[in-house]
Formats: C-alpha cells, sequence, structure tokens
C-alpha cells in the first residue's frame, strides 16, 4: 500500500497514533512539508469506496486528531481524499500553503457543532419566530454558523455552528434552554465535528 | 416522399426526445432520493423510525438512487434511446 489517504492538515505537528482508519489501515501519522502536516494513513487505492463505515472512521479519526496532545487545530478533508504517493501529496501542500493557513487561522481552537430542528409529523410551526428565537440565543455564542439544506419537509431549521472550545459549556446551555422551552420541535443536536462547514480549502486528489 | 415526411417531422422527433429526457429527469431525481436518504437518517437518529424500518428503507433508496445515477449518466453521454 502505497497511496495515502489525507484525513485533514495541521500546522507541522508530528501526529501518530493507532486507531481504526480507514480502509482497514490501523496507524495514522504525518507527512510534512515545511511545517505544514497532511494526516493520513496506507491505502491501497487512490478512489476509496465511499461505505457509511468508512465515512464514519474518517470522522472518527478527525475528533481524534482535534483532541490529540490537548487539543489540535485540524483542517479537514472531505472524505475520499487519496494520493498516489508523498511527492504529490507534499505538492498540494505546497501550492495550497496559503489557503491552508487561512484556514486555520480562522478555525484555530473552534470546532464546529450542528443543530437541527424538526416539527412533529402533521403539526404546523411558526418557522419565523423559531428561526429568530435560535438566532437570538446562538448567535452572540458561535463565532460563525452556516445554513444548510433543509432536506425534509420536516425540518424547521438545519444549522452549523463554528464554537470556541471556551464557549462550548455556554453553547450548550443555550441549546438545552432552547430544547426546554419548546416542546413542538425535536432537537438534534451534534457534534463536536472538525469545521468542515467553516473551511473552503478545494484540492484535487491523483 | 419519404424524404418530405422525414423534413415534416423533424422537428416534432426533437421535441418528443426533449420531453423524454425531461420526463426521465423527473422520474429519476437524484436530488430528491439523496434528501430522501438524509431524512430517513434523521427521523432514524431522533428515534421516530426503528433500525429494521430504517435499514429497510435505506437498501431501497440507494437501490433506486443508483439506478437514478446510471441513468443519468447514459443521458449525458447520448446512450439513452428513444424508442417509437
Amino acid at each position: 500500500m502505497t497511496n495515502r489517504y489525507v484525513y485533514g492538515i495541521v500546522d507541522g505537528e508530528t501526529i501518530e497514533f493507532e486507531t481504526d482508519a480507514v480502509a482497514g489501515a490501523e496507524c495514522v501519522y504525518t507527512i510534512s512539508h515545511r511545517r505544514l502536516g497532511a494526516v493520513v494513513s496506507d491505502i491501497d487505492t487512490t478512489d476509496p469506496e465511499d461505505t457509511d463505515e468508512d465515512a464514519q472512521r474518517h470522522d472518527d479519526v478527525l475528533r481524534e486528531i482535534m483532541d490529540y496532545d490537548g487539543g489540535t487545530t485540524v483542517v479537514p478533508m472531505q472524505f475520499g481524499m487519496a494520493f498516489e504517493g508523498d511527492r504529490e501529496l507534499k505538492n498540494v501542500l505546497r501550492g495550497a500553503r496559503p489557503a491552508f493557513r487561512r484556514a486555520m487561522t480562522d478555525i484555530e481552537g473552534r470546532f464546529e457543532l450542528g443543530l437541527k430542528l424538526v416539527r412533529e409529523d402533521d403539526t404546523a410551526v411558526d418557522r419565523e419566530a423559531i428561526e429568530a428565537d435560535i438566532e437570538d440565543r446562538l448567535e452572540p455564542i458561535a463565532a460563525q454558523s452556516v445554513e444548510n439544506d433543509l432536506f425534509s419537509d420536516r425540518l424547521v431549521l438545519n444549522r452549523s455552528y463554528l464554537v470556541g472550545r471556551d464557549e462550548r459549556e455556554t453553547f450548550d446551555d443555550a441549546v438545552a434552554d432552547f430544547e426546554a422551552d419548546h416542546d413542538e420541535l425535536m432537537v438534534r443536536y451534534t457534534g463536536p465535528f472538525a469545521p468542515y462547514s467553516f473551511v473552503d480549502v478545494k484540492i484535487g486528489a491523483q | 416522399m419519404f424524404v418530405l415526411d422525414d423534413l415534416l417531422f423533424r422537428p416534432f422527433v426533437g421535441i418528443i426526445d426533449a420531453l423524454h429526457t425531461i420526463a426521465l429527469d423527473e422520474l429519476y431525481d437524484v436530488e430528491a432520493l439523496e434528501d430522501d436518504l438524509k431524512e430517513n437518517q434523521l427521523l432514524y437518529e431522533l428515534g421516530e423510525r426503528s433500525e429494521a424500518a430504517y435499514q429497510r428503507r435505506k437498501a431501497e433508496l440507494e437501490a433506486e438512487l443508483e439506478t437514478a445515477r446510471d441513468v443519468h449518466e447514459r443521458l449525458a453521454s447520448g446512450r439513452v434511446e428513444v424508442k417509437r
């Protein structure tokens, strides 16, 4: 297995740990170029199959990286980025260096939390009032937020929030208070995740 | 006579082909199927759908999605023939 599967980019730190990684790999490690490190595992293809299990492993490894050494900032890659070898990967680190640096500054010390509000079946709700309430409670705590796709008629709100580690408890409390005040809604609160929704670095795998 | 028929009817054949393509697009709506998959997952996570019902629906939707993607690939490559 000479190909490298990439989870994310870190600031020069040497990360290495054993884990249940994508495509049966058992260890992740760092390939560095001028103080930027790509956290990778070995893989025998450059076109990994997008299975639920491996997508979950990708997320889990990113979470482990975020927790590594008391907290590590990682620019997450989407599932499926694999490179033929170290040289190709280092070329990407060289070419996209400014974008990775900018992204790292934006997300440093922060992670992503997801919030979905779902109405009961056949129950009408005042969407505008709910959106306004959520905005008042959560936007002052979050560093940024983005609206996600309302993929179901029952979804009233679907947002991702970029929240500082130090603000996590305050944010959790605000979500719990909202839930307590809104019996008419089901709340799906998820995370923390690597901040996928707040980085916009596009690279081509080879 | 054959040539005249061909010239007269060619524009209509073109319209029928286009309508057929639109119908296939709607029948095999990849985006709608992807949304259904996400909704199935959400309802399972919220405890509204049992694991068995979730897995069954997921398998159905994944099969439909594979078919839909295949049809769109064929449409894009011009490999879908409109039979009359």
